[in-house]
């Protein structure tokens, strides 16, 4: 199937929760989601272009709002679904009951941004070390980090 | 002067300072043996051609730090490779080297093969307790795979070893040597059992594929995970002379062992020895770690009945001889 | 009884920092649990404070076995952003140095796949193969990883000539030895009976755990991004995707040395149809704001860059996600209900580059949200410190650190 087959089926069947469905390059669709709409979007896809393939799960600051883009992939295109979810209160619904492998990509997601993913089966961290303070997540765009002085033991 | 010759038999040849020296020979000639095959160089820069590189081995663990784990036994995790080496060089002087032709002495007796073995044996007790005493997990499992892989080797290497021992009648060493000088044609009919012994040799002496005890790449170093500097030395040399002891053994028992008398038998000795290091060499090389169940499986289903197959062989063709 | 242990962080069979901490039954895992971030160094962070062009040299160090992945994963996302069709000969010249690195990533596999088993000669064998490899790509990139030929428009360095012909001939040599290896790994009794069986995997586990690479394709599953999203010159080179059906490590194994002979026929065709003309085109500076998700297979599996510009000369987002990364889930799967003896060949057997499953920020002790230095020995004290006040009497800790 090709992106405008791909596109004419989406609007069709999914009218009332995609907010936005387009061709961004040859084999690449972006589609637009509430939150809310989030898992029965992704069943949909899954189920009807057979897209089992979650690549991996991303997340942007954009200032006022986090979006998370779900990258799933078959053999002929990929749609990259994005939802929106506002900063200060960045709740995304968990997908690991549809796709198991999603599982590692939340865990990031949580750790590293600071979303708080309902519903996912192990919440701990993933990358950051377990001590590491609350409230510090590197990947939002206002986490500066300033690289101390070096002390050359020895030195000057 | 009648105990000088004991002496001199405990003590030089083929006592410590042989045995010492010997070992760590046979050591680099298997370890260059096994680079080559593998298309490396080997040990190249200590000596000529790296023949001391063994010994630079053992005198650098000798100069590291000795560590021993905060709950271990100190008495007993000092005293194991002690213990190890004496074994190990007491089994080495019943070997049939330079007594070719004297009477039943203290090294020399009937029933003395068995107590060779015997003493062979002692060492995996030792890893076993080595292991345990080291409170670690990973020591903890290397000791419990050394006893059960001795469940697997011991009886093909008993059924192989005896065998001729039964074709010659006797269980003295030095006359089963004796018997096989005298009628080498005998020798083939042991090719079953020397094959058996030599695969049970390196079980017994841990190495490819059967070094699943200290797999250095599943769990660390085994039952000798813990031990460092100078105990770890020792335990290097017993390994060394571990494969001299079973490597003089088999060819006592299987070759012809080692006539007459000093100098002659010492050449016979490491031309035969030499052999059987080459063949444990070459297996090493062409070969890949097993799994503890599946060696435990490959010697009750193929070692075992074949050693007991080599036993039936010896029956019958010594009841047609007499 | 039950008794938990942890592989790692420091162990003879990883490569890397990574700890897994197993439940065993003697000598049976029960339960098995991957602990990330030792090797965490804050590339995607770093990603947006460096300009395009830095960040090639950024994304190379992501990993040195499959360096050129990643830089060819980004250096093509980007090329889509700034609109620019890159020359057809770097074009080629690009996937040839993908092939090669392939080759040689593969053998290094083989070889580590020995050494885990136990079959040192093997490893020696095969990583002596690898040799030839390297010198070619040092012939032409001038360094043995990190070849650094990628920039916007095309690569830095030409093929002339001689170099071709070198090429070719290594490629008869190494074909003779990878069928040596064929045959081998096919009848060596002890390394088959080491590998198969071990690390099952089945094809509906593989699909939803979202596995990549061999791991997936050993399980009957044909998905391999140079066919279904061809990238570079992928739709013009004649080759196969290559599966097995045994769902085990022997089924990888055989994957990998088929992938192997894909790869040297695919080298002999993009030298023998090398296209003429300029080998880089002159890029933009500033990138449009847009963003690309660009894909590519590693030799591990499916690598992913999502990449957002927005206006400036450094990007607003680099996204990386790493093959090693998806078959995680995979590895946990596949431990379950195996031995402790198959522990390294299972971690081994999806090739892991846990360097290229860690990128994000290396935190400078900011223990309570304010940075500070600690110098070695006070580190260390610190350490010793936490482990004195560990109470390891009490019989039901699990975990004492």
């Amino acid at each position: 199937m090709n992106n405008e087959a791909i596109i004419e089926k989406i609007n069709a069947e999914l009218k009332d929760k995609v907010q936005e469905a387009v061709a961004a390059a040859p084999r690449r669709i972006n589609v637009k989601v509430d939150r809310k709409h989030l898992l029965a979007v992704l069943t949909f896809i899954k189920d009807q272009f057979r897209m089992s393939h979650l690549a991996t799960i991303t997340g942007v600051d954009l200032g006022e709002h986090f979006e998370v883009i779900y990258h799933l992939s078959n053999d002929a295109v990929t749609i990259n679904v994005r939802i929106l979810t506002p900063r200060l209160e960045p709740k995304i619904p968990s997908v690991c009951a549809l796709i198991p492998g999603a599982i590692l990509y939340e865990r990031e997601l949580q750790d590293m941004l600071g979303l708080v993913v309902e519903n996912i089966p192990d919440p701990r961290r993933l990358l950051l070390c377990d001590d590491w303070p609350e409230g510090q997540y590197p990947l939002r765009k206002d986490w500066k980090f300033e690289r101390p002085a070096e002390i050359i033991p020895g030195g000057k | 002067m009648a105990i000088l010759k004991p002496i001199l038999y405990i003590l030089v040849y083929p006592g410590l300072i042989f045995l010492m020296v010997y070992s760590t020979f046979c050591e680099w000639f298997d370890r260059k043996l096994y680079a080559r095959m593998q298309n490396r160089i080997g040990p190249l820069h200590t000596g000529r051609s790296g023949i001391l590189q063994p010994v630079a081995d053992i005198i650098k663990l000798f100069a590291k730090e000795d560590i021993v784990p905060e709950k271990a036994d100190k008495g007993m995790f000092t005293a194991l490779p002690v213990f190890a080496l004496a074994i190990v060089c007491t089994a080495a002087l019943y070997l049939p080297v330079w007594h070719y032709t004297e009477a039943a002495s203290f090294i020399s007796f009937p029933g003395d093969l068995i107590i060779v073995v015997y003493l062979l044996s002692l060492p995996t007790l030792i890893f076993f307790l080595a292991g345990w005493h080291s409170t670690n997990y990973f020591s903890a499992i290397g000791g419990v795979r050394v006893l059960t892989m001795l469940f697997g080797y011991e009886i093909p290497l008993l059924l192989a070893l005896l065998s001729p021992a039964v074709l010659a009648g006797s269980w003295r060493l030095v006359e089963i040597a004796a018997f096989y000088q005298n009628h080498p044609l005998l020798m083939l009919v042991n090719v079953i059992g020397f094959f058996i012994a030599v695969i049970a040799l390196q079980a017994k002496l841990e190495r490819v594929p059967f070094d699943i005890p200290h797999a250095e790449t599943e769990i660390v170093g085994g039952q000798f995970t813990e031990y460092s500097g100078k105990k770890l030395a020792f335990f290097r040399l017993l390994g060394d002379i571990e494969m001299v002891v079973g490597a003089g053994l088999i060819s006592a028992v299987f070759l012809g062992g080692f006539p007459g008398g000093l100098l002659p038998g010492l050449a016979w000795f490491i031309l035969k020895t030499l052999f059987i290091i080459f063949l444990l060499s070459v297996l090493r090389a062409a070969t890949s770690r097993i799994r503890i169940d599946q060696m435990i499986s490959f010697s009750w289903r193929w070692l075992a009945p074949l050693g007991v197959l080599q036993l039936f062989i010896v029956i019958i063709i010594k009841g047609n001889m007499s | 009884m039950e008794y938990k242990v942890s592989l790692g962080p420091q162990h003879p069979a990883l490569h890397e920092a990574v700890s897994i901490r197993m439940t065993l039954d003697g000598e049976v895992i029960r339960d098995a649990d991957l602990k990330l971030g030792y090797s965490h160094r804050g590339i995607e962070k770093l990603a947006e404070e460096r300009s395009y062009v830095q960040n090639i040299y950024l994304t190379e160090r992501i990993c040195g076995i499959c360096s050129h992945s990643h830089t060819t994963c980004f250096t093509q996302g980007v090329e889509q952003l700034m609109e620019l069709v890159p020359a057809r000969r770097g074009l080629y010249i690009r996937t040839l140095i993908a092939e090669l690195e392939r080759v040689h990533s593969h053998l290094l596999w083989l070889g580590v796949a020995g050494q885990e088993a136990g079959f040192e000669s093997f490893f020696m064998y095969t990583w002596r193969d690898r040799e030839v490899v390297m010198d070619i790509l040092e012939w032409i990139s001038g360094n043995r990883v990190h070849y650094a030929m990628n920039i916007f428009g095309g690569v830095r360095r030409d093929i002339d000539e001689l170099q071709k012909k070198k090429i070719l001939d290594s490629l008869g040599l190494l074909k003779q030895r990878t069928d040596y290896y064929l045959n081998l790994a096919a009848s060596e009794p002890t390394f088959i009976g080491r590998l198969a069986g071990v690390g099952m995997l089945s094809k509906e586990q593989a699909v939803a755990l979202c596995a990549v690479g061999p791991t997936l394709r050993a399980s009957g599953v044909p998905m391999d991004v140079r066919k279904d999203d061809p990238y570079a010159v992928y739709a013009e080179i004649p080759f196969e995707v290559c599966t097995a059906d045994s769902c085990d490590v022997l089924g990888r194994a055989v994957v990998r040395v088929k992938e192997l002979i894909q790869s040297y026929n695919m080298i002999e065709y993009l030298l023998k149809n090398l296209p003429e003309g300029p080998f880089k085109v002159k890029a933009p500076r500033k990138v449009k704001p847009n963003e690309v998700y660009s894909r590519y297979e590693a030799p591990r599996g499916e690598n992913v860059h999502y990449i957002k510009s927005n206006g400036s000369d450094k990007p607003e987002r680099l996204k990386v996600r790493a093959p090693t990364l998806a078959n995680y889930p995979a590895t946990i799967a596949m431990l379950k209900s195996g031995f402790i003896a198959d522990i390294p060949l299972i971690f081994a057997a999806i090739d892991p580059c846990i360097c290229c499953a860690e990128r994000l920020v290396q935190m400078d002790n900011a223990y309570s949200g304010e940075s500070r230095v600690l110098t070695f020995s006070q580190l260390r004290a610190m350490a010793n410190e936490r482990s004195t006040k560990v109470n390891t009497k009490k019989k039901d800790i699990a975990w004492p650190f």
